[in-house]
């Protein structure tokens, strides 16, 4: 089932979340990317029905796109993470909606940021944070070993831990997930962790 | 012999009369189960909603694959409801242009079916969807399954459409991923009114082969192997020993009709004829539709048995 | 002949132009001056009244300085009955922003808000365009103090320096022999002070006739809107020595 964590370390912020595409008992799919950059300092890992997930993170990404190009600035992660929110609690109360958030991004100002969104649009700034059946695991995980001003390869074998406990302890486990990354450089893709490698799709 | 399915079937509020939920005895009525033979009211939770989850996919094996050459798609023919086969000749592969296929699953199956029969006209899904709802949730169960059929056909309809749109604005045939995408955006728009489609939309574009899943709670996903509906499971356990990338145009075509073939064996929801069909840089063709009931016994020759001990006449007195 | 083109608001005449509009800027022109100056630690506005009898008596101590946002202030000049239409939805965008993003909004994009308000009463028919122009003061975490201008038509421009309202063209051209890039904000208040000296029909400079604000960081880094009281004003008068010695005000 969907595992979706991330943390925040020294001068930068880790998304991750696992890649399954689920439809009752059936895998559909192992390789799918469940975390979108949004614009070149900002990740956006959803969790939740797949297609108000992707509905909706197209949405916000949309939003901050045109938001640059109207006012020549990109919105800081707060204000990404509270415009989403807010579109979040006005989609709530017009149809259901469920989709769980974590935004991760990097402000020159005030360095790299995890905010956490959950279905009823309820917002926090936090230095670590997961969703789904993964978190009962990651959480933990992150509770004992977690410490402010992580280094790069501290966060990833932290990350590698989750992961770990994730696949030896939860019964529905996932097997792949994909690791990203955002630091002053920008947002990025970090690393993938596969204990099942789907056939790649051919690339357009 | 088909296989009895209507445990995995579950209209439990139609089904239970009412004056046999609430009896005599009964002190605490909350606590007591609808007395009815519907198996799917005895199943624990977790089963239950297991099968609430299948259901949408209920009816029908279709599957699509990437490979070397192309795409390769097939699907099975049978029409069901409940346990009783409505039809055996269902055309689940729809020709959405000469380079691009769709393939339905649940009430998507028989589309073509009652687009022909029912002679529903595309602007009628709104309006005729909205007013089932209004009659109200328990109403919606009973026609959900009609919904399902009209609203696919209507879907597939407006799809090809849009296609067709595509093709007349650009001057250049729609890519496989914008197809999926507009498919999905429909669906999406209609999310919640009740409607069950897991489609496959398989094609050949610019950038070559390409397959994506679409459903109606307006998933969406790009890949390169797929099976929808509820002999899916079966079907993906043939499809998943069998496939490398680099099969050849037979061998993908036998994988795809044998994947078929061992679904409709064991999942009594799928049957009638195996059609494959091929997408390649020249568009798709069909190859072959092949009896179910035949191919068992193509691929499993009934063998005479050794006899073991004949009878003979009795001799002497 | 160009009475025929001048009778709507979005008809251009065979010249090209779009008469009301020219006729709010011209109303503006007979309204108090206001001059805006950038300086490196803040920005300063300064505007004259024209309504000085003894017997008024006003709610606020400002005529011409509006605070819309805590880090945004305005100086009008025009018909105030439409200033007051704009300063309203003017604060009701930097709101609107603070709610959907919890920060303050920045300052380009409220005037430019602002500007597309005033822009479609210059397009869609029947009405008559806001007879205001603007100087907005500002400070973001973008592009620090910032200095804009906006007329009737809807256009709008960042300053270092800017003059609206009578006798901008000649506050204007003193403005670009005296200003320095790295003025201070008391030469700037100097400067705006001299400038309004000059421009002025009235005679003298008196704490009366002025209005003094300014948009700065306060050492704890928070941006303040200060507005000059008349007494302070009066000294400072005295000091830049743009006031006949206090014969008048005392």
């Amino acid at each position: 089932m969907e595992c979706v964590f991330g943390l925040v370390g020294n001068g930068f912020a880790i998304v991750v979340a696992d890649s399954s595409a689920v439809h009752s008992i059936l895998v559909h799919k192992s390789n799918e990317d469940k975390i979108m950059v949004l614009d070149s300092h900002k990740l956006i890992a959803a969790s939740g029905e797949p297609g108000d997930r992707v509905q909706f993170t197209e949405y916000i990404q949309k939003n901050v796109a045109l938001y640059q190009f109207r006012n020549g600035i990109p919105l800081t992660t707060a204000a990404a993470a509270n415009f989403t929110r807010g579109e979040l609690a006005t989609a709530l109360r017009k149809n259901p909606y469920s989709v769980n958030i974590l935004l991760a991004g990097y402000d020159k100002e005030t360095g790299p940021a995890l905010y956490y969104i959950d279905y009823i649009a309820t917002l926090h700034k936090l230095e670590k944070g997961a969703f789904g059946y993964g978190s009962y695991f990651s959480l933990s995980m992150m509770d004992r070993h977690y410490h402010s001003g992580m280094s790069v390869e501290e966060a990833i074998d932290l990350v590698d831990k989750c992961i770990m406990e994730i696949r030896s302890r939860l019964v529905v486990a996932p097997p792949n997930f994909v690791i990203k990354i955002v630091d002053k450089d920008g947002a990025r893709e970090y690393a993938w962790r596969e204990s099942v490698k789907d056939t790649p799709v051919p690339s357009a | 012999m088909k296989l009895d399915t209507t445990g995995l079937e579950s209209f439990p509020s139609l089904l239970a009369p009412q004056s046999d939920v609430v009896g005599e005895l009964s002190a605490a009525p909350s606590f007591d189960l609808p007395n009815s033979n519907d198996v799917s009211i005895q199943f624990d939770g977790f089963l239950k909603e297991a099968i609430q989850m299948v259901k949408p996919a209920k009816g029908t094996t279709t599957l699509a694959f990437i490979f070397k050459e192309g795409v390769m798609v097939a699907a099975d023919s049978r029409a069901s409801m409940g346990g009783y086969i409505s039809s055996q000749s269902v055309k689940k592969i729809i020709e959405i242009n000469p380079y691009m296929l769709g393939t339905m699953a649940g009430g998507a199956a028989d589309c073509q079916f009652w687009h022909r029969n029912l002679g529903i006209k595309t602007s009628l899904l709104p309006s005729f969807c909205s007013s089932l709802l209004h009659l109200g949730i328990p109403w919606l169960f009973p026609y959900n399954f009609v919904i399902d059929i009209v609203a696919a056909a209507i879907v597939e309809k407006e799809q090809k459409k849009w296609c067709r749109l595509h093709e007349l604005a650009n001057k250049r045939r729609i890519s496989v991923t914008g197809a999926s995408k507009l498919l999905a955006n429909i669906l999406y728009s209609y999310r919640g009114m009740g409607l069950s489609v897991g489609t496959m939309i398989a094609g050949w574009d610019e950038t070559g082969p390409g397959l994506y899943y679409v459903d109606s709670e307006g998933g969406r996903l790009k890949g390169t192997r797929f099976s929808v509906g509820s002999g899916s499971p079966y079907a993906y356990g043939v499809l998943d020993s069998g496939y490398r990338y680099d099969l050849s145009i037979e061998e993908a075509a036998e994988l795809a009709r044998r994947a078929i073939y061992h679904a409709t064996f064991r999942d009594g929801a799928s049957g009638g004829v195996a059609s494959v069909y091929y997408v390649g840089p020249n568009g798709w063709k069909k190859l072959s539709g092949d009896d179910v009931g035949e191919l068992h016994y193509h691929y499993y020759p009934v063998t005479p048995s050794t006899v073991e001990q004949e009878m003979v006449e009795a001799t002497g007195a | 002949m160009s009475r025929r083109y001048d009778s709507r608001t979005t008809i251009f005449s065979p010249e090209g132009r779009l008469y009301q509009v020219e006729y709010a800027m011209e109303a503006i022109g007979n309204a108090g001056t206001a001059i805006g100056i950038l300086s490196k630690d803040g920005v300063v506005l300064v505007g004259e009244k024209k309504v000085t009898s003894k017997l008024l008596q006003t709610s606020t101590s400002t005529e011409k300085m509006y605070k819309i946002d805590d880090h945004v202030a305005c100086a009008v000049a025009g018909i105030m009955s439409d200033a007051n239409i704009l300063i309203n939805t003017a604060r009701v965008q930097a709101q609107r922003y603070a709610y959907a993003y919890q920060e303050p909004m920045p300052v380009e994009q409220l005037v430019q808000s602002l500007c597309d308000t005033k822009q479609g009463y210059t397009q869609f028919g029947g009405l008559r365009p806001f007879g205001v122009s603007f100087l907005f003061a500002g400070w973001d975490k973008n592009f620090g103090f910032q200095l804009y201008t906006s007329d009737p038509s809807g256009n709008y421009g960042g300053w270092k320096a800017a003059a609206i309202g009578a006798n901008n063209q000649a506050a204007q051209s003193i403005l670009k022999q005296d200003y320095k890039d790295d003025i201070t904000r008391e030469e700037a208040v100097q400067l705006a002070l001299k400038v309004l000296s000059k421009t002025m029909d009235s005679t003298s400079l008196t704490s009366e006739k002025l209005e003094l604000a300014e948009v700065l960081l306060s050492p704890s880094g928070k941006v303040k809107y200060q507005v000059c009281s008349p007494e302070n004003l009066t000294k400072l008068l005295v000091k830049f020595g743009v006031t006949q010695p206090a014969t008048e005000t005392a």
